[in-house]
């Protein structure tokens, strides 16, 4: 693969404002001799017409498949400069800018050459990086099977309707199986509804009757895998045994149950009920003669609720007077809700002998035996409504406790448990994977049911436009997705715990040691997954970690001595940096800048790399980390990751702050150049690190601490979990634990450092201690458990000591 | 026929069997192509245009008209934006004649007045020898020129529509629907990189999601 790689890299002058302040031709002609760089040019404009034109030939010419524009910001620029390239089958992750004008000519007030440097360093990092891509062509979902509409919810049946009449079979499971059961269960959710009853039926009929629905009984929910397009559900069967079933889509339609409790405490019982109550007598048909008063009240369910409630009221007082000719029911509504009725149906009102009246929210309304005492908004008196019978409202609860069920399998989670809502993905679309799971129902937001029967429908709809996709051949997975090893996951389930989009999941369900896979059609290729799995079996496809090892390599190679590294996540520090650069502010050319997709995809390895390839510090600006970080927690990972860094860089001799953690809103420039200018005002406080064997030693050993499983796994452990609302710094135990990971990544550290004193060749324990500087009965123990693992091997005796070797397997 | 115009329909033939479109610019005989636009082809071969509402991500709408251009054929001239206007063979055009400057100062004293806050503004209006504005300054504190650049940008380049222009004619504005805080925003920030005048820094905080 690596062989076939034609780069070409092309150099954007920018109308002097690149051009002018460094010296591309001497760029082009170190470039040119770079191994690899198949072409180089230079250009006036690549992004207007004439340099496309001539790009895209050139690019024709040589045959390139890897193209690095010196140019602008790939935030703004890369589509448009992909787009070009799509013709000559260079796919978008084969195109990459530096961004030449806002992270370096822009903001650096230093001569051309020192530019010309600069430039040469970040350039030579983006070619060592395309070098190392093995591109990824994005994954085709076939979209075959009914859509499973799970959740029992009445939206399903409007979405199965929809579908049915487009030709699409769809799978519904719920616990009714006839139109009746469905609307005898109806009041629960959408109480106030029988007077559309005979609607309802009429198109419950046409989805029980219609041979494109299948409905099956609801049984509790054991897994849900797969993707868009092919979903596996799995039910649990009477007999103890699970069933499994394939869809092509999933419908979530869950509502809420209304409860009625709160309404006892009034007293009166039997006189006094609440919606539910009425309904029940209704359909029953043992209404007792009398006055009826509809209050809405529970005011302090919301407005929506009470408007919802009204509705109710205005509806079954028109079922009343349709049923009980005598009754003249009246509905006290609170003066503030808009109440859901029209000019016509208040003539219906007067006509049928409704009374609807708005009450002054203002004083509360009192219940008094016969009587309604409350203050009229429009004479400000106080009036008098007489019941017989008084309704007031019925309270919505908490989704159905399918929802629970549901909530353990599916990347759905409850806002303050009151509603559920689908985890945000605040992404471009090209990035963002096909949404195909669809939640309708009052379980999200509370609705009415003509709006949850709209919002049926409209899933269904969704549906179809996903499947009509597919035919067309473009329901494609995102460009960049994390990929499994599976001949290196050990089935821990770490990156399950830990993933925020739902794409890692088990390759067979099952709990314990299983092997996990990453569904490309779900994954948001946020890679805090990748970077923190212990086995190092995880990969960001079209953005890896080697591909970004080979950037910075090349990058410290050609940097000064007081040279740091800045990686800036595209969503804040980097988009705040180019900010900086349109509104002219500038800081130190030190400060080589790279930009990541989120801060939360860098392999902790990535750190200990650079400091073992001289870097001087490394600082690492995201995006503010509470509620606005892209990708659920990648600036929470990743402060973890840098605290283990700062531990292993103590251990080594290092000041611990050589590498900071901060953040920045993108509308923050200043903010931006602040934190640049305070921490490298905080490295020139340090001693330069002068090259010395006993360093290099040590942090060959912090790398390869780094890697090591075990010290992956405790640095695992405290990353924040989706489930977990919040992460407090001063958690449970925090002192305790952060006291065990020192101690775990001390006896790793010492491990590294035996296992490197030894691979010069084999010593007894007091040579080892000797070139460690360490006391021997400290490192005994640690040999001890080299052996135990079979990292090390007792070879022979000689004079009376062991002498130790590495093992030939490594 | 000197032999400089000789010269040139001669070069003007040969372009012709190329594909080539040739005309002139400022008096130098320049080539372009079927699709490009003045100012694309001005500024391959070097001459500076000012732009304010052009950005090559997205799709020019010469909605600024500072990048104004006399176009001259069969002995009349016509002033046009330059961001718009394809190229068309055989025709003169002055990038910087008394003409287009008079209209581009004309261009800056209305901008002046119109987004007096915003300090690219000042300093293009500096750059072109405009400094004051004879028209009423209503919104001192006003630094959008309502290009609609940010909101191009929105579409095209990311692909969400957060944010879209609101009200018409004097009233227009850049806003998110309903003046609610956009929830398709992902704040990417492209808008406040694209904005010519900085005016999206005080907009983005109403427009962008919370």
């Amino acid at each position: 693969m690596k062989n076939d790689v034609k780069l070409g890299i092309f150099l954007c002058e920018c109308g002097g404002k690149i051009g002018g302040r460094m010296n591309l031709a001497d760029l082009q002609e170190q470039l040119g001799r770079e191994p690899g760089v198949h072409h180089c040019s230079i250009h006036s404009y690549l992004c207007l017409s004439p340099g496309l034109a001539e790009m895209t030939r050139l690019a024709q010419d040589h045959g390139l498949n890897r193209v690095l524009l010196g140019a602008c910001s790939d935030r703004i620029m890369k589509k448009k400069f992909a787009n070009e390239f799509k013709d000559l089958s260079i796919m978008p992750p084969q195109v990459d800018l530096v961004n030449l004008k806002d992270h370096l000519a822009a903001v650096h007030d230093d001569d051309p050459s020192e530019l010309t440097r600069k430039a040469m360093a970040l350039l030579a990092g983006g070619a060592a990086s395309l070098g190392k891509l093995e591109p990824y062509a994005p994954v085709l979902a076939d979209f075959q099977g009914p859509a499973l509409i799970m959740g029992g919810g009445i939206s399903g049946f409007a979405a199965a309707r929809e579908l049915a009449r487009r030709g699409m079979e769809s799978l519904i499971f719920s616990d009714a199986q006839s139109p009746g059961e469905v609307l005898a269960g109806l009041p629960r959710t959408y109480p106030g509804n029988r007077l559309y009853f005979r609607d309802l039926e009429a198109m419950l009929q046409e989805v029980f009757s219609n041979p494109l629905v299948k409905i099956a009984p609801d049984q509790p929910v054991e897994f849900v895998v797969g993707h868009v397009g092919d979903y596996h559900v799995g039910l649990q069967q009477n007999h103890g045994g699970v069933s499994e079933t394939t869809g092509a889509a999933i419908i979530l339609a869950l509502d809420r149950e209304y409860a009625g409790e709160k309404a006892w405490t009034i007293g009166g019982v039997g006189r006094v009920i609440d919606q539910l109550e009425l309904e029940e007598r209704l359909a029953q048909k043992r209404m007792k003669p009398g006055r009826v008063v509809f209050w809405v009240n529970h005011r302090e369910e919301g407005r929506r609720a009470q408007e919802l409630s009204a509705a109710a009221a205005w509806r079954n007082s028109q079922v009343l007077v349709q049923e009980y000719a005598e009754m003249r029911p009246t509905v006290l509504y609170p003066a503030d809700i808009r109440l859901p009725v029209s000019g016509s149906d208040l003539v219906e009102a007067r006509r049928r002998g409704i009374t609807l009246s708005p009450y002054s929210p203002d004083i509360h309304p009192v219940v008094r035996s016969g009587y309604l005492a409350y203050v009229s908004p429009q004479d400000h008196l106080e009036h008098e409504a007489g019941w017989d019978t008084l309704v007031v409202s019925a309270i919505p609860g908490e989704p159905m406790a399918k929802a629970q069920e549901l909530m353990r399998c599916l990347p759905i989670f409850s806002n303050n448990g009151h509603s559920l809502q689908k985890g945000p993905m605040a992404l471009k679309p090209d990035q963002k994977p096909v949404e195909s799971l669809i939640l309708t129902g009052s379980a999200m937001k509370l609705c009415d049911l003509d709006e949850a029967l709209q919002e049926g429908k409209s899933a269904a709809r969704e549906v179809l436009h996903l499947r009509e996709k597919a035919r067309k051949g473009s329901l494609a997975s995102p460009l960049v997705v994390v990929s499994v090893d599976q001949d290196l996951c050990e089935g821990c389930g770490l990156c399950n715990e830990i993933c925020t989009c739902g794409g890692v999941e088990s390759v067979a369900p099952g709990k314990g040691p299983v092997p996990r896979h990453v569904s490309p059609h779900t994954c948001d290729g946020g890679g805090s997954c990748a970077a923190a799995c212990p086995y190092e079996a995880m990969k960001l496809l079209n953005n890896s970690s080697q591909q970004l090892e080979a950037r910075i390599r090349a990058i410290l190679s050609r940097m000064p001595e007081n040279g740091v590294l800045g990686f800036v996540c595209s969503w804040g520090g980097q988009g705040a940096a180019e900010l900086a650069a349109v509104k002219g502010l500038s800081y130190s050319s030190r400060m080589h800048l790279i930009p990541v997709n989120c801060l939360g995809s860098i392999d902790p390895a990535i750190f200990s790399m650079a400091f073992l390839n001289g870097v001087q510090g490394i600082l690492l600006a995201g995006c503010p980390p509470i509620g606005v970080c892209h990708y659920g927690y990648g600036v929470d990972h990743t402060w973890h990751r840098v605290y283990l860094m700062k531990k292993l860089l103590a251990m080594c001799g290092l000041e611990r702050h050589r590498i900071a953690l901060g953040y920045v809103d993108v509308n923050q420039p200043e903010a931006f150049v602040n934190m640049v200018d305070s921490f490298l005002d905080n490295l020139d406080l340090m001693a330069p690190l002068e090259p010395s064997e006993d360093r290099k030693n040590k942090l060959l050993a912090a790398h390869a601490t780094m890697h090591r499983p075990r010290v992956r796994w405790v640095l695992g452990v405290s990353l924040r979990r989706p489930s977990e609302k919040d992460f407090p710094g001063d958690q449970y135990n925090a002192v305790d634990f952060d006291e065990t990971t020192q101690d775990v990544l001390r006896e790793e550290f010492l491990a590294a450092r035996i296992i490197g004193a030894l691979t010069d060749g084999s010593r007894n324990p007091l040579d080892i201690a000797q070139a460690l500087g360490e006391h021997t009965a400290e490192i005994t123990p640690v040999i001890n458990e080299l052996m135990h693992d079979n990292r090390i091997i007792r070879q022979r005796w000689e004079k009376g000591y062991p002498i130790y070797g590495l093992a030939k397997a490594g | 026929m000197s032999a400089k115009q000789a010269k040139d329909i001669k070069e003007d033939k040969k372009a012709r069997d190329n594909g080539l479109i040739s005309f002139k610019i400022n008096g130098r005989v320049v080539q372009g192509r079927e699709g490009w636009t003045i100012l694309e082809t001005a500024r391959q071969y070097g001459f500076n245009i000012p732009t304010l509402c052009f950005h090559p991500a997205v799709k020019a709408i010469g909605s600024c008209r500072l990048c104004v251009v006399e176009v001259c054929q069969n002995q009349q001239a016509r002033v046009v934006a330059s961001c718009v206007t394809p190229v068309q063979a055989g025709v003169e055009v002055l990038t910087d004649s008394e003409e287009v400057r008079n209209v581009r100062r004309w261009v800056l004293e209305m901008l002046l007045a119109n987004c007096p806050a915003s300090r690219q503004i000042r300093e293009l209006a500096k750059e072109h020898g405009v400094t004051s504005t004879r028209f009423k300054v209503e919104h001192p504190e006003d630094a959008c020129v309502r290009c609609g650049l940010c909101v191009r940008a929105c579409d095209q380049v990311v692909g969400v529509r957060a944010i879209s222009l609101g009200n018409r004619g004097i009233y227009k504005e850049v806003t998110a629907p309903y003046h609610q805080r956009s929830t398709d925003c992902i704040r990417c920030g492209t808008c406040l990189y694209v904005c010519p005048t900085g005016a999206m820094e005080q907009l983005f905080a109403q427009v962008s999601a919370a």
